[in-house]
C-alpha cells in the first residue's frame, strides 16, 4: 500500500494564542500561550471539556484560524502565515463536510483534481483509499444515502487521499452512536499507524482519548494543562482539574502533618494517610486534597484485610462485571469498586467494612480557592 | 462543542479579516446600484414632495394631509387592507390546516397547489376581470342567471373579494410549513390528557401557530395597502383608496408634487408593516424546522365530520378560482362575453398584431430583467452572508426597501428621480428593467441567504483543507449549493416582469410598453375579449417558465433547495 509515501513530520506549537471578542465579557483567550510538541508518525489527542480551546488549537493548526501569537512549525518549517489550502493537511469535521453535490468518487477524487493529477492516477488513488476504508463500490452514490459510520469512512478517505503531512480530527466520533464509536476509533488508530501518519485529534471523551493515542494533552481555559501518556494521566494527575476529568476519583481534604524523604503523612478521613512523595512547594501544615481512584480502594468485611480506615456502606450499583460502592468514612463519601465479586462477596448496605489505600494510589494535590467547594460535594 | 460555544465570539483578530480586494469592489459597486436605484429615488420623492421650485414648502403634504377625499383614501385604504388582512389569513390558514393535517390524497393536494398557484402567478387584473364577467351589470351570474339588473359591482366588497382571492395563497404558503411542523405528537400530548379535539385546536395548535398567523396578516395587509390593479378596476368613485389616487393625481392631473406626497402617506404604514414583520414577527416562532423527519402522525387532529367540513370549504374556494379562469379563457375565446357566445380567435388575433409591440417589449424587458435580477439576488445574498464587509447588515436591509414598499411608490420615485439630468432614464427599458431588477431581485436575495444559511462553514473548510484556493472553493463548491437559489431567483423576476404593473405604469413611454398596460388600457375601453386573451397569453407564459425552472431545479441535489413555489409568497 502506497497511498502515503511520504515521510512522517513533527508538529511544533510554540507559544500559540488565539483572542476574541465577546460580547458580554469582552476579550477572552480561547488559546492561551498553547505549546504542543507532536513528534513524528505520533498520534496526539486534545482533550478537554468545551470551550477548553482544543478546537481552536486544531483549527490554527490547521489554518483555518490565524493565531495571534506564537509560530507553528510543520516539520521544521514555519507555516503560520500560510492558509489552510498551503499546509497539505487531512481534515476531518465534526459533521463529515461531505460535499453534498458531488458523489462519493467525486467527493474523496476533489483534492487530487485541485492538485491538477491525471484522470487515471485520480481513479487509482480513489479507488485505493476506497477500498482501504473498506467502501469499494460506492463510488457512485450520494452522502445523502449513506450512514453516519459509512459518511464518516468517506471523510477519513478523502482527508488521507491527498498524502497529507498530518492528519487533523476534530471530534470526528460525536455524531456516532457507542457501539460504532467504539469500532471506528480502533479503525482511526490502524488506519493512522499503517500510514505512519503524524496525527492530532480533539474530543472531549477521555476514554476515547485514552483509546486511541500516544500522548494526551489536556486543555483547560485556553491552556494545556498537563501532558502525558494516559497512564501519566490517571496515574499522577498535576492538578485537581485533570485528576476529575481523566476518569472518576475521590478527592479528600486533609493536612499535611509530616513530610519524610520517601513518605508523606496527612491527617485525612478523621486519621492518618500514608502518601509517597510529594511536590517540593508543599509544606508541613498545608491544606491539601488527596485524589484517589475508586478501584485503588481495598474494601473487606470488617475485620476482613489488614486496614485501619472503618467505613459504612451507603449504597451499592450491580453493574455486571463491578459493583460500585458509596462509603461513608470519616465524614467524608468514597467512591469504590470491586471487580470479579463472586456471589457470596457482595457486601449490604449498612454493613461496616474496612478499607486501605495504598501509598502509591495516593496522589497529594494542593488545595486551590476552587477546590475548597467543589471537594465538599458528596 | 467548542466550535458551537464559540459560535457566539466574533472574532476580533485583524488576521481573520483579510481584506479580499474583489469583495470590495464587489460591495462597492453593488453600494454604487442601490445608491442609485433604491436610496436616491425615494430622496427625491421626499425632496419633491418638500419643495416647490427649488424652495421648501409643506404644501403639497398639507393640501393632502387636509383634503377631506385624500384622507378618505386613506382610511379607506387601511379598512381595506385590514378586511383582506382578516379574510384572507382565515382562508390561507383553512387550507394550510387542510393541507397539513387533513391527510388529504396526493392528487387533491397538488390540485389544490395548482389552483391556489395560479392567481400568485397571474397578471393583476385577472380576478377583477372574471368577477366583472360574473357580476357585472351583464355579468354571467347577475344578470344572466339571477337575471338581476341594474347591479353595480364597483366598491368595497367586491374589491375585498377580489383582494382576498388574488392574496389568500401567500398566507397559505406561509402558514403550510408551520402547521406541518408542529410536531403532531404535541396535539397527541394533548389528546392523551382527556382534551377533546377541539380543546386541542385551540388551546394548542393555534397558538402555536400564532406568530405565522401574524406572519399571513402583516403579508396580507401589506400586499393589499399595495395593490393597485384591483382597486383601479373595481373600486370605483366611491372607494377611493393611496395607490389609485396617486395615480390619478399624477396621469390624471399632471401633479407630481401632489402624487409625491399621497405617495408618503402611504409610505409611512407600508413601513411600519415591513418593520414589524422584519423584527417582530419573525423573532416570535416557536417552532423551527428541523432536519428530523416528522414520522408517522400518531394523532388523527381532525374528527371526521370536521375533516368533510373542511375539505369542501377548501374545495369550494379552489372552484370559484377554476371557475374564474376557465371564465377568463372562455371569454377569450368569444365574440363577447354575456352578449355574444359565438367563438372566435378575433382577440388573439388583436394582441398578436396591435399588441405584437407589448408582447415583445414585455418578453425583452423580462429577458433581460431576469439573469441581472438572478445575479444581483445570487451576488448581495452571498456578500451579506458570507463575507464581512463594513456596512454589510445595512446593506441587507436597504436592499429590502423597494421590495417591501407598494409599487406606487417606487413607481413615482422612479418617475421623479429619472426624468431630468443628471440621470435621465425616461422613455428607455433601462428604467424598466433597473425596477424590476431592484424590486424583485431581493427574492433571489432571501432564497441565497436561506440556502447558504444551511450550508454549513466547514463545507468550505473542507474544500480548503484539500488544497483548492478561494476561488477554486467558490466555482467548485459554494456556487453548485447556491444555484437553486439563482434559478428561483431568475423565475420570481421573470414572472413578475410578465405580471406586473402598480411600479412601473408610472415608467412605460412611447418606445417601451408592457402587456399588462395594454390589458389596463383594453379594459379601460371595454374591449375585454383582447383583455382576457392577453391574460390567458401571460398564465400560459409564466406557467411554462416555471415549469421549465422547476425541472433545471430537480437537477441538482442541493440540501434544502427552495420549493419555487413558497417564493411567491411574502
Amino acid at each position: 500500500m502506497n497511498t502515503v509515501a511520504t515521510e512522517s513530520i513533527g508538529v511544533q506549537v510554540d507559544g500559540v494564542s488565539k483572542r476574541y471578542a465577546h460580547r458580554v465579557k469582552g476579550e477572552i483567550y480561547a488559546a492561551r500561550d498553547v505549546v504542543l510538541d507532536v513528534r513524528p508518525g505520533e498520534f496526539l489527542t486534545l482533550l478537554g471539556p468545551s470551550g477548553c480551546g482544543k478546537t481552536t488549537t486544531l483549527r490554527m493548526i490547521a489554518g483555518y484560524e490565524m493565531p495571534d501569537a506564537g509560530r507553528i512549525r510543520f516539520g521544521g518549517q514555519d507555516v503560520t502565515g500560510l492558509p489552510a489550502n498551503q499546509r497539505n493537511i487531512g481534515f476531518v469535521f465534526q459533521n463529515y463536510a461531505l460535499f453534498p453535490h458531488l458523489s462519493i468518487f467525486e467527493n474523496v477524487a476533489y483534492g487530487l483534481r485541485v492538485r491538477a493529477l491525471p484522470n487515471d492516477e485520480v481513479a487509482r488513488r480513489v479507488g485505493e483509499v476506497l477500498s482501504l476504508v473498506g467502501l469499494a463500490g460506492y463510488e457512485q452514490q450520494f452522502s445523502g444515502q449513506l450512514s453516519g459510520g459509512e459518511q464518516q469512512r468517506v471523510a477519513l478517505a478523502r482527508a488521507i487521499v491527498i498524502r497529507p503531512r498530518v492528519l487533523l480530527f476534530d471530534e470526528p466520533l460525536s455524531n456516532l452512536d457507542a457501539k460504532l464509536r467504539v469500532q471506528m476509533r480502533q479503525e482511526i488508530r490502524d488506519l493512522q499507524r499503517r500510514l505512519a501518519i503524524t496525527a492530532v485529534y480533539v474530543t472531549h471523551d477521555q476514554e476515547e482519548a485514552m483509546a486511541v493515542s500516544d500522548r494526551i494533552a489536556v486543555m483547560n481555559q485556553g491552556s494545556v494543562v498537563q501532558e502525558g501518556t494516559a497512564e501519566d494521566l490517571y496515574h499522577r494527575p498535576a492538578s485537581e482539574f485533570v485528576a476529575q476529568f481523566v476518569g472518576r476519583v475521590n478527592l479528600i481534604r486533609g493536612r499535611v502533618m509530616a513530610i519524610a524523604a520517601e513518605t508523606t503523612t496527612i491527617a485525612a478521613l478523621g486519621t492518618e494517610i500514608v502518601a509517597g512523595p510529594v511536590r517540593k512547594d508543599l509544606t508541613t501544615g498545608d491544606q491539601v486534597l488527596l485524589a484517589v481512584r475508586p478501584e485503588a480502594i481495598e474494601i473487606a468485611r470488617d475485620g476482613g484485610v489488614p486496614g485501619s480506615l472503618r467505613a459504612t456502606v451507603v449504597s451499592r450499583t450491580f453493574l455486571g462485571e463491578k459493583i460500585e460502592y458509596l462509603l461513608r468514612c470519616g465524614g467524608e463519601t468514597l467512591q469504590a469498586v470491586r471487580y470479579n465479586a463472586g456471589p457470596g462477596e457482595v457486601l449490604p448496605e449498612g454493613v461496616t467494612v474496612s478499607l486501605r489505600i495504598a501509598k502509591s494510589a495516593v496522589t497529594v494535590l494542593p488545595e486551590t480557592a476552587a477546590s475548597v467547594t467543589s471537594a465538599r460535594r458528596p | 462543542m467548542a466550535g458551537s460555544s464559540e459560535g457566539v465570539l466574533t472574532t476580533a483578530s485583524p488576521a481573520r479579516i483579510r481584506k479580499d480586494p474583489a469583495v470590495t469592489a464587489a460591495a462597492l459597486a453593488l453600494w454604487l446600484l442601490l445608491g442609485l436605484f433604491v436610496v436616491y429615488p425615494l430622496a427625491m420623492l421626499i425632496v419633491r414632495m418638500l419643495t416647490d421650485n427649488g424652495t421648501f414648502t409643506t404644501t403639497g403634504i398639507v393640501a393632502v394631509l387636509t383634503d377631506r377625499h385624500q384622507i378618505r383614501a386613506f382610511w379607506n385604504s387601511l379598512l381595506l387592507a385590514l378586511s383582506v388582512g382578516v379574510v384572507g389569513t382565515a382562508l390561507g390558514f383553512l387550507f394550510a390546516f387542510a393541507a397539513a393535517r387533513g391527510r388529504l390524497p396526493r392528487a387533491l393536494l397538488t390540485a389544490i397547489d395548482v389552483s391556489v398557484l395560479l392567481p400568485l402567478v397571474s397578471p393583476p387584473f385577472t380576478t377583477a376581470i372574471a368577477m366583472i364577467f360574473s357580476f357585472g351589470p351583464r355579468g354571467l351570474i347577475t344578470y344572466n342567471l339571477l337575471g338581476l339588473k341594474g347591479v353595480t359591482v364597483y366598491g368595497m366588497t367586491s374589491t375585498l373579494f377580489s383582494e382576498a382571492l388574488t392574496y389568500f395563497p401567500i398566507a397559505y404558503l406561509t402558514l403550510r410549513p408551520i402547521l406541518a411542523a408542529i410536531d403532531s405528537n404535541i396535539e397527541g400530548m394533548a389528546f392523551s390528557l382527556g382534551a377533546s379535539r377541539w380543546r386541542v385546536f385551540r388551546t394548542v395548535t393555534l397558538p402555536l401557530a400564532i406568530p405565522g398567523l401574524a406572519n399571513a396578516f402583516l403579508l396580507l395587509f401589506a400586499a393589499s395597502l399595495a395593490d393597485f390593479a384591483t382597486p383601479l378596476i373595481l373600486a370605483g368613485n366611491q372607494f377611493p383608496v393611496l395607490p389609485t389616487q396617486a395615480y390619478l393625481q399624477i396621469t390624471g392631473l399632471f401633479d407630481l408634487r401632489g402624487g409625491a406626497a399621497l405617495s408618503f402617506v402611504l409610505l409611512v404604514p407600508s413601513l411600519i408593516v415591513f418593520l414589524l414583520q422584519r423584527y417582530w414577527v419573525s423573532r416570535r416562532f416557536y417552532v423551527t424546522i428541523t432536519g428530523k423527519g416528522a414520522g408517522q402522525a400518531p394523532f388523527d387532529s381532525i374528527s371526521p365530520a370536521i375533516r368533510v367540513v373542511l375539505l369542501a370549504a377548501c374545495l369550494g374556494v379552489a372552484l370559484v378560482i377554476v371557475y374564474f379562469y376557465a371564465l377568463l379563457f372562455y371569454a377569450s375565446l368569444v365574440m363577447a362575453l354575456g352578449a355574444n357566445h359565438a367563438f372566435t380567435f378575433q382577440h388573439y388575433r388583436v394582441i398578436f398584431t396591435d399588441g405584437a409591440k407589448a408582447i415583445g417589449d414585455t418578453l425583452i424587458i423580462a429577458g433581460f430583467a431576469m439573469p441581472l435580477g438572478g445575479l444581483y439576488g445570487v451576488l448581495l445574498g452571498y456578500l451579506v452572508t458570507k463575507k464581512s464587509f463594513a456596512g454589510r447588515r445595512t446593506m441587507e436591509l436597504v436592499s429590502m426597501i423597494n421590495y417591501a414598499l407598494p409599487g406606487t411608490i417606487v413607481g413615482i420615485a422612479y418617475l421623479i428621480a429619472f426624468n431630468d439630468p443628471p440621470i435621465e432614464l425616461t422613455g428607455t427599458a433601462l428604467i424598466i428593467i433597473a425596477c424590476y431588477i431592484f424590486r424583485y431581485g431581493p427574492t433571489g436575495i432571501r432564497a441565497t441567504v436561506a440556502l447558504l444559511q444551511q450550508i454549513d462553514k466547514s463545507l468550505e473548510e473542507a474544500s480548503q483543507g484539500l488544497g483548492a484556493g478561494s476561488g477554486t472553493t467558490f466555482k467548485r463548491i459554494t456556487l453548485p449549493l447556491i444555484l437553486p437559489a439563482f434559478f428561483a431567483g431568475l423565475g420570481v423576476v421573470f414572472i413578475r416582469s410578465m405580471t406586473a404593473i402598480s411600479a412601473t405604469i408610472f415608467l412605460i413611454s412611447i418606445g417601451w410598453t408592457l402587456i399588462t398596460v395594454k390589458i389596463l388600457e383594453n379594459i379601460t375601453e371595454l374591449s375585454l375579449g383582447p383583455a382576457a386573451a392577453f391574460s390567458v397569453l401571460v398564465v400560459v407564459i409564466v406557467f411554462v417558465v416555471i415549469a421549465v425552472i422547476g425541472r433545471v431545479l430537480r437537477l441538482f441535489r442541493a440540501p434544502g433547495a427552495v420549493p419555487m413555489t413558497s417564493l411567491l409568497g411574502g
